[in-house]
Parts: C-alpha cells; sequence; structure tokens
C-alpha cells in the first residue's frame, strides 16, 4: 500500500467510526429512556408474576412528558457537556501551548531553531498549509511535539527541546510534517467535539450517582449502568478514531516529505527510548507525572505518553490497547517503511557521534543500560 | 402535456445547477495550480536574494577560489534576468526554457560553491556562513517543495477533469489536462558536482 492508499483508508475508517459515534449517542438516548421505562413496569411485571392479575389491569401511567424528558435531559448533558468542554479550548491553540510552558522558536536563540522555523516554512509551502507559530517546550528533553488549533489564525505547533536536540534535519521534518497534518484535518477541533460528548455521557453517569446518594438507588442504578457503559463504548471509539488520524498523520508526513526516513526513523528513536526506560527517564521523569502534558493535547503528541501496562493497570482491562490513544510503534513503522523493510530500533545517539544535530549541544546521556524494570 | 414539461425543465435546471458546480470546482483547482507556479517564483526570488551574502562570506576565507565565485555570481545574474524576462512574457516556451535552463546553471553553481566549502573547516565553522548555508539549503528544499506542491494540485485538477461524468463539462468549456513539471530538464543541472583539489 502506498501512503495515498492509508491516507484514504484511515478517512473512511474515521467516518464508519464517527457513524458509530453518533448512532452511540443515540443508543444511549434510547437505553436510558427504556431503562427508566422498565423501572416503571417492574412493581407491575412482579405483581402480575406472583398473582392472578393480569397486564391490562396493572397498565402503569407514566407521568406527563415522561419520554420529552427522558430523551431532553440526556441529549441536554451529551450537548451541555460538549458545550462546557468546547469553551475550555475556544481561547485557542496559542493559549494553550503557553499554558504548557511553550515559548515561540526564535532564529537568534539557537541554528536549531533557525533550522526548525526553516523546516516548518518548507512543509507548509510542501502542504500548501498556513504557517501556523512555531514554539518550543524549552525545559522537556523528551522527544515529543504536539499541535493544537481552534481556528486556523490560532494554530500552533510545538516541538520539545529533546526533539531539537537528538533529530537531525531529516527527521525533524518527519516529526513537523506529521504535526502539520493534525492541524490541516482538524484533528484538534475532532477530538475535542468527541471528548465533549465523552464528558457528557460521564455527566450521566455522575447524575445516575446523585440519585443514589439521595436514596433513590431505584432510578441513580440503571442511569448509572447506561451511563457507564456508553462513556466506556464512547472513550473506546474516540481512542480508535485518534489512532486513526495518527495513521493519516503519518502517510501525509510521508506525502509531503516523501522521504520514509525521516519520521521513520524517530519512530525507531522512540522505540529505543520505549526498551531503554531508564535512559528515557534521564531526559524527562516521566512526561505524564512531570505535568508537562495535559489531557487536552495528550491525543495530539507525536508519540504515546501512557505506556500499556498504565493503561492496563488503571482500566483493569485486558486488551487495554483499544483505549489506546496511539497506534503501537511497531505498527506505525510497519506502515512507514512498508512491511518487509528493517524496522530495529534506533539508539538515540551514537557512542561516537555525541549528538545528532550538529547545530545543538551535547547532551548528558551516558551509555545505554539495560534497564532492570524489564 | 404539463407534467412532462415540469420533468423535463426539472432535468434542465438539475444538469445546469450541475455544471455550474463542476465549472466552479475545476475553475478553483485551476486557480491554485497558478498560484502554486507563482510561489515557485518566490522562492527563486529567495535564493537570488541569498547568493550576494553567501558570496560576501565565502570571499574572506576562499581567495583562490574566486573562478567559482564569480560563476555562481555570474549564474545568478543570468537566471534572475531570465525570471524578470518570464514574467514579463508568461506563457512563452522559449522564455520558459531559458529561465530552466539559468535557474540549472545557478543550481549547479551553488552546489560546487558549498562543495567547495566542505574542504575549508575555517569556512565552515563561521557562524555566518553556517547560518546562511542553511538558509540556502532551506531554500532548495523549499523550491523543491513548491514544485512538488505545484505537481500535486495539477494531480488534484487532472483528477478532477479527466473523470466522467465531469469530463463532459471540462472538455466542453476548454479545461485541457495540465502538463506536470519535470524534475530537471538542463543538462546542466542534471550533471554531478565535481570536485578537484
Amino acid at each position: 500500500m502506498t501512503f495515498w492508499d492509508f491516507q484514504a483508508s484511515a478517512r473512511r475508517r474515521t467516518w464508519g467510526l464517527l457513524a458509530a459515534f453518533a448512532l452511540l449517542v443515540l443508543g444511549i438516548v434510547a437505553g436510558v429512556h427504556l431503562v427508566l421505562a422498565l423501572v416503571f413496569w417492574t412493581p407491575a411485571l412482579v405483581a402480575v408474576a406472583f398473582s392472578s392479575l393480569r397486564l391490562e389491569q396493572v397498565a402503569v401511567h407514566y407521568p406527563a412528558g415522561f419520554l420529552a424528558t427522558n430523551v431532553g435531559i440526556v441529549t441536554l448533558m451529551v450537548l451541555g457537556g460538549a458545550w462546557i468542554k468546547r469553551s475550555n479550548l475556544s481561547q485557542g491553540g496559542l493559549h494553550l501551548a503557553k499554558q504548557l510552558g511553550a515559548r515561540a522558536a526564535l532564529p537568534s536563540v539557537s541554528h536549531a531553531e533557525q533550522q526548525y522555523l526553516n523546516i516548518v516554512d518548507e512543509l507548509c509551502i510542501a502542504s500548501g498549509a498556513q504557517r501556523p507559530q512555531a514554539m518550543v517546550l524549552p525545559r522537556d528533553l523528551s522527544l515529543n511535539a504536539f499541535a493544537a488549533a481552534w481556528k486556523a489564525e490560532d494554530a500552533v505547533i510545538v516541538v520539545s527541546m529533546g526533539a531539537l536536540n537528538y533529530l537531525s534535519r531529516d527527521e525533524l521534518k518527519g516529526v513537523v510534517a506529521h504535526e502539520l497534518s493534525h492541524l490541516h484535518e482538524g484533528d484538534t477541533r475532532l477530538n475535542m467535539e468527541l471528548a465533549g460528548y465523552v464528558f457528557g455521557l460521564e455527566m450521566l453517569f455522575n447524575y445516575g450517582s446523585d440519585w443514589v446518594e439521595r436514596g433513590v438507588s431505584l432510578f441513580g442504578r440503571p442511569l448509572m449502568a447506561v451511563g457507564w457503559l456508553g462513556w466506556l463504548a464512547a472513550q473506546a471509539l474516540k481512542a480508535a478514531v485518534s489512532r486513526q488520524r495518527e495513521y493519516l498523520a503519518d502517510a501525509r508526513a510521508l506525502q509531503w516529505t516523501r522521504n520514509p526516513d525521516g519520521l521513520g526513523r524517530v519512530l525507531r528513536k522512540a522505540l529505543w527510548l520505549q526498551d531503554y526506560p531508564l535512559q528515557a527517564d534521564a531526559l524527562q521523569p516521566r512526561a505524564a507525572a512531570a505535568g508537562a502534558y495535559s489531557p487536552l493535547v495528550d491525543h495530539m503528541l507525536l508519540l504515546d505518553v501512557h505506556s500499556v501496562e498504565e493503561m492496563h493497570d488503571f482500566w483493569h482491562l485486558g486488551g487495554a490497547r483499544w483505549l489506546a490513544s496511539h497506534p503501537t510503534l511497531e505498527e506505525r513503522i510497519a506502515r512507514v517503511y512498508g512491511e518487509e523493510e528493517a524496522r530495529e530500533a534506533l539508539p538515540l545517539q551514537d557512542a561516537e557521534q555525541r549528538w545528532v544535530n550538529p547545530f545543538s549541544a551535547p547532551l548528558p546521556l551516558g551509555e545505554p543500560q539495560a534497564s532492570p524494570l524489564r | 402535456m404539463n407534467t412532462n414539461l415540469v420533468v423535463v425543465s426539472a432535468v434542465m435546471a438539475a444538469l445546469l445547477v450541475w455544471g455550474v458546480l463542476v465549472y466552479n470546482r475545476l475553475m478553483a483547482l485551476r486557480n491554485r495550480t497558478g498560484n502554486a507556479l507563482a510561489q515557485i517564483d518566490v522562492q527563486l526570488k529567495r535564493r537570488y536574494d541569498l547568493v550576494p551574502n553567501l558570496v560576501a562570506v565565502a570571499k574572506k576565507y576562499l581567495e583562490h577560489e574566486s573562478q567559482t565565485l564569480e560563476a555562481v555570481i555570474r549564474a545568478r545574474g543570468q537566471a534572475q534576468a531570465a525570471a524578470s524576462a518570464l514574467r514579463a512574457a508568461p506563457g512563452k516556451p522559449e522564455v520558459a526554457d531559458a529561465m530552466v535552463a539559468a535557474e540549472g546553471a545557478l543550481g549547479g553553481a551553488l552546489g560546487r560553491l558549498m562543495v567547495l566549502t566542505e574542504s575549508y573547516p575555517d569556512l565552515k565553522a563561521d557562524d555566518t556562513m553556517r547560518s546562511l548555508s542553511e538558509e540556502l539549503g532551506s531554500t532548495e528544499n523549499r523550491i523543491g517543495y513548491a514544485r512538488q506542491a505545484y505537481n500535486d494540485q495539477v494531480l488534484a485538477f487532472n483528477n478532477a477533469s479527466r473523470a466522467f461524468p465531469a469530463i463532459v463539462v471540462a472538455s466542453m468549456l476548454g479545461f485541457h489536462a495540465m502538463p506536470m513539471l519535470q524534475s530537471t530538464q538542463s543538462a546542466q543541472e542534471r550533471e554531478a558536482v565535481r570536485v578537484q583539489f
């Protein structure tokens, strides 16, 4: 398959997943109504089962506006949740990047930043995109990058200092092209909309637990159950959409750079960091723990900050992969290079070559050691 | 009779609306290719602007290589002249060919200069030179990407205008398939850079 095929497939699957998401929301609305109807019917059904009464004799009369209230409340929560989430990011990508400690990249600061700005310009020409604000996370030595935009005017691309230091020009180009695709395809917005609906379903669950706390568990528990199921299914769908967008961004990067080895080498270096977590920790105390990344952007990062094990512990689920926002590095590398080519991990820097980017400063990294954790 | 009239006019109206939509889409795609072509020119200008600075810095270190430097300056002058000739008379194939040839000569001369700098460690380490060579490398990439973006636009336009049934409207209104830019056309540009010591 070529990158054109991968792009088409990722787009098609995104649409399928979005349709499933819409059906899910409709299903939840119907589900809540059915569950509450069942609650009303339970005493009558019990009476029919344990006495000689017939169903017609115990027919239930719903309170006025029963259907309208049920559908209305659920719809209100889902849409309201989406609205609340949306207003969180309405201040724009630039605001978000600044909140996370990013500053504008300046050609006068270092050659590496001059190079980074040039790369952004080059790829904007290649993609025909409007130029986003290019920023740097100065204290972050891990290998990462993200892009965020609510409108085209406040689009921002942020790379970590580690990415500037450890990546060659071609590799950094692969990273920037990947992030540019997220902007180009409107992925921030898509994800925020989905996160909003997920949040709305979470509100439904909370609403149910409110009822339970007030002692009305007959109403509360079914609401909680439907809310929780819907929320979990929505999380899984949202993650699946996010994974497809990652594939799409990788394929876009190949289209614009026409150089699989750029992004490919970055992913292989990330694979090496995954195999040597001690080295990764030396660069940056766990990215997630350091709080450098907010849940608002973790799906936009080049690499997943949550390890599979972490997700596993958290969710207590067998196949935690389907809640991951990123495909595995191995899957991504296989797609970037095509099936038959070499795809072993690449050390972050060679023993002889102290640092990769001649424009950047040497890095405090010792000999690689196997991790005792594995 | 009356129903027939309604059906016929409805079909005609639908065809007309469809025709207008196809026309607008093709027009937008063709304008985008024009814009992509203009972007190449913008990047070429950037290259002309960089060359004098590059030569000025290199001159300090390359006293015995004045020939190479002169060749670069000459090629830059010719390329700039050819580019303004093309802007004055766009669409003339011979002017376009001359421009492509002059660009090729400049590209070749710059390539030789950059290879030369590799063998002068002092020059290579010069801060301004490093900065300039990054800018030059970036400019070369931009020219390449601008060409690539143009070709991608041409591909999109050709796909849209050659697909059935849009091809009916396209051929009626004179939207012809556009040629892609070939990577290199001049013999000088294809020639590999040779280094002599």
